[in-house]
């Protein structure tokens, strides 16, 4: 579990608002760093960012929905809290259905702010946590050997070790042996556990 | 010798004698004078070809058994088929008597026997001549009665032919149909009578009166006639006086009833309503859109300033609570308070000055605060286009007569259908605002963009209500922009320019200079009578 150390972006257009919210963040011990558009954004964007973003939702060219359709297209997992105006409320919902953590509207109370920062940063935290044990589990499956990974597949499907054997002719024996190796790479002694580890990182393998 | 032919040809020449030598020698000398020749050796033939073929001349023997040639001359005169030949007798009988009876039963010449040939051939040559003409004249005016009965009978107006006492003389069918009495019923009637209900002599006052006695030429819509069964009709009327040599011998009066012509005109006037009427409903949406627009954008724009002052205000009081507080970093937060509280009332003053007044009245206008309020309330489309607006107003421009609000919603309109050009066509080029006088009582507002222009189909429509070229437009905008402008008495256009792009103008009046519209010479469907 590598600590990367977590930073707030926020992406707004207004100069007096990012520059007066990048003085209070950083009075408040937060590192920061400010963006005056979505693309400006986009173009710095990595998976290696941690933290979270604090994005006005009204901005010209690509507004805050748009950068966060792209955000998702490329898996970020970077929570977004929106930021909106007098009348954004349907685009905020929309925002939320789409993945937002949440939305303040301007002008809001600075403590409001901080709170919904804070929890955001603290979902970054869990996700990357898990995501981590993702990655790891991930790196396991990869280490296993083409055949390995078949006879896994077939045990997290449930087949005796006698159906797999008459189904790859192979003998039970030699069924049994892959299968031991499988159970050691992949750090497990249960079958249920190793399930659930192949589940949980099913959408990811998918994705890829 | 053709024309010889040409002239007799056509000419149909019928010879009667019981004696076949005779008919021979007439024959023989007539035969090569391209007349249609028949023949006939008695007088029930006689009648029976001239019957059937009415031949212009007919040469027509006396002395016939059974029937003599006067007694066929008669009945050929009483049969209107045959009524209008030339009977020419031919006769041994040459004495006065003899001829004085052929005359009087109608014949129109008389050739003694033994003949010559010249004079048969003269005499014929002449009555075929005459009775062409005459027979030529008779169709044209057959041809011209015709006529004449078949237009009054057509006109759907009604016609009457009156005397000087008003008597009916004349009454064309469609009168007939008006009044609702067959024409025969009508003639002898009287006009006043029938028409206005009039008793006696009293028919002074009453329409066409003065043209009966006194030959003024009358003419009047709108007036109420009576039919047969007492029903009344509205009704337009022409009389014009009927003289023969300068003396008064009635009127012609032509009338025709205008129920239908009525009720379009009113149908006309109401659409004529409905459609201002509608106009200034869409030109009020389309202020309301604005102004909710503008008030999205306000709301928007003032809580920019709003939310930086708050995050200051935050920050300020954290630096103070610190052990040593960095007084200059305080000053420099409290200087962008300040900066951001301007900005903010500045907003709010521009916004006061857009609601202050209903949109009703006409005021004098500076074009160029108005342009450059204009141009203000266009930042948030421009930051939305990523686009520029450059305003030119050149020095000492009069000011204008006309609702600010509405010239604004226009010119704000056009500003963004610019801005939005511009961004469809990539082009970075700003928008340019610009305001100049033409001739000595009109200021031209012009908004070119170097977008994307317009096709040319697109520039006959633009500015037809529900006409658009954007794929989410709803087309009000530029029609409800010429609804407003003209009402201001001004005018609103487009020139597309030699480079590309597009160029909106619209006209305004200049303030005391009232009188003098700036509108084309013939404004497009706005006519007022």
């Amino acid at each position: 579990m590598t600590d990367i150390q977590q930073t707030v972006y926020v992406v707004e257009d207004d100069e007096a608002v990012r520059d007066s919210l990048e003085l209070l963040l950083k009075s408040d011990g937060k590192p920061v760093k400010t963006y005056e558009s979505a693309t400006a954004f986009l173009k710095d964007y990595s998976d290696k960012m941690a933290g979270c973003i604090v994005l006005d939702i009204r901005m010209p060219g690509m507004d805050g929905m748009e950068l966060q359709k792209k955000l998702n297209e490329q898996h970020s997992i970077l929570p977004i809290i929106f930021v909106t105006g007098h009348g954004d409320v349907p685009m905020a919902v929309d925002a939320m259905k789409e993945g937002a953590v949440d939305f303040i509207q301007k002008p809001y109370r600075e403590e409001a702010l901080l709170e919904k920062i804070e929890a955001a940063l603290e979902q970054d935290l869990e996700q990357r946590k898990s995501l981590d044990e993702k990655q790891e589990i991930i790196r396991r499956i990869k280490s296993l050997t083409p055949r390995e990974h078949e006879i896994m597949d077939r045990m997290i499907a449930g087949q005796a070790n006698k159906v797999i054997a008459i189904e790859l002719e192979i003998s039970q024996r030699t069924v049994e042996i892959h299968r031991s190796r499988v159970m050691h790479k992949m750090g497990t002694h249960s079958l249920a556990h190793l399930v659930r580890m192949v589940l949980s990182v099913k959408d990811l393998i998918d994705a890829k | 010798m053709t024309e010889v032919v040409s002239e007799n040809s056509e000419v149909t020449v019928l010879l009667v004698d019981d004696n076949p030598q005779n008919l021979k020698v007439l024959y023989e000398t007539l035969k090569d004078k391209g007349y249609r020749l028949l023949i006939a050796n008695e007088g029930d033939k006689a009648l029976d070809l001239a019957h059937r073929h009415q031949p212009e001349v007919i040469l027509l023997d006396i002395m016939m058994p059974d029937m003599d040639g006067y007694e066929v001359c008669e009945r050929l005169k009483a049969d209107p088929e045959t009524a209008d030949c030339a009977v020419v007798f031919l006769s041994a009988l040459d004495d006065l008597q003899a001829k004085v009876r052929g005359f009087s039963l109608g014949g129109a010449d008389y050739i003694s026997k033994p003949f010559q040939s010249q004079e048969v051939i003269a005499r014929v040559k002449t009555h075929a001549r005459v009775i062409r003409l005459e027979r030529e004249l008779q169709a044209r005016n057959r041809e011209l009665q015709g006529d004449q009965t078949r237009i009054l009978n057509s006109i759907s107006e009604g016609i009457y032919g009156l005397d000087e006492n008003g008597v009916i003389e004349f009454a064309n069918p469609a009168a007939a149909a008006i009044l609702g009495s067959p024409v025969d019923a009508i003639i002898g009637c009287n006009f006043f009578e029938i028409h206005f209900a009039a008793v006696g002599e009293d028919t002074g006052g009453l329409p066409v009166h003065g043209t009966c006695r006194q030959g003024v030429a009358e003419s009047q819509r709108n007036i109420r006639m009576l039919r047969t069964d007492g029903s009344g009709f509205p009704a337009e009327y022409r009389s014009t006086p009927k003289l023969d040599d300068d003396e008064l011998h009635g009127a012609v009066v032509v009338f025709r009833d205008i129920t239908a012509e009525l009720e379009s005109e009113a149908a006309l006037e109401e659409a004529r309503e409905l459609v201002q009427e509608q106009r200034d409903q869409l030109a009020h949406a389309s202020r309301l859109t604005t102004m909710g627009e503008m008030a999205a954008g306000f709301a928007h724009e003032v809580n920019q300033p709003l939310t930086a002052i708050t995050n200051y205000a935050r920050v300020s009081k954290r630096m103070m609570g610190k052990e040593t507080p960095d007084l200059g970093l305080i000053g420099e937060t409290l200087d962008k308070i300040e900066a951001q509280s301007h900005r903010a009332s500045e907003i709010i003053r521009r916004i006061r000055r857009f609601m202050k007044k209903p949109a009703t009245g006409k005021e004098i206008i500076s074009m160029p605060a108005l342009l450059e309020d204009t141009r203000q309330f266009a930042e948030v489309d421009m930051r939305n286009n990523e686009g520029g607006i450059e305003v030119a107003v050149p020095e000492g421009l009069p000011d204008v007569l006309a609702d600010p609000i509405q010239v604004q919603q226009v010119a704000l309109n056009l500003i963004r259908n610019a801005l939005e050009a511009t961004r469809s066509s990539g082009s970075a080029t700003p928008v340019e605002v610009s305001a100049s006088l033409v001739g000595s009582h009109c200021v031209r507002v012009q908004v070119r963009d170097y977008g994307v222009g317009l096709s040319a189909d697109a520039e006959d429509k633009l500015f037809l209500p529900f006409y658009t070229t954007k794929d989410e437009g709803m087309g009000i905008g530029l029609a409800t922009c010429r609804s407003l402008i003209q009402a201001q008495g001004g005018d609103i256009g487009f020139e597309r320019p030699q480079d590309g792009g597009a160029c909106f103008f619209f006209t305004l009046p200049v303030a005391g200079a009232e009188g003098a519209p700036c509108r084309p010479d013939n404004p497009p469907d706005t006519r007022e009578d």
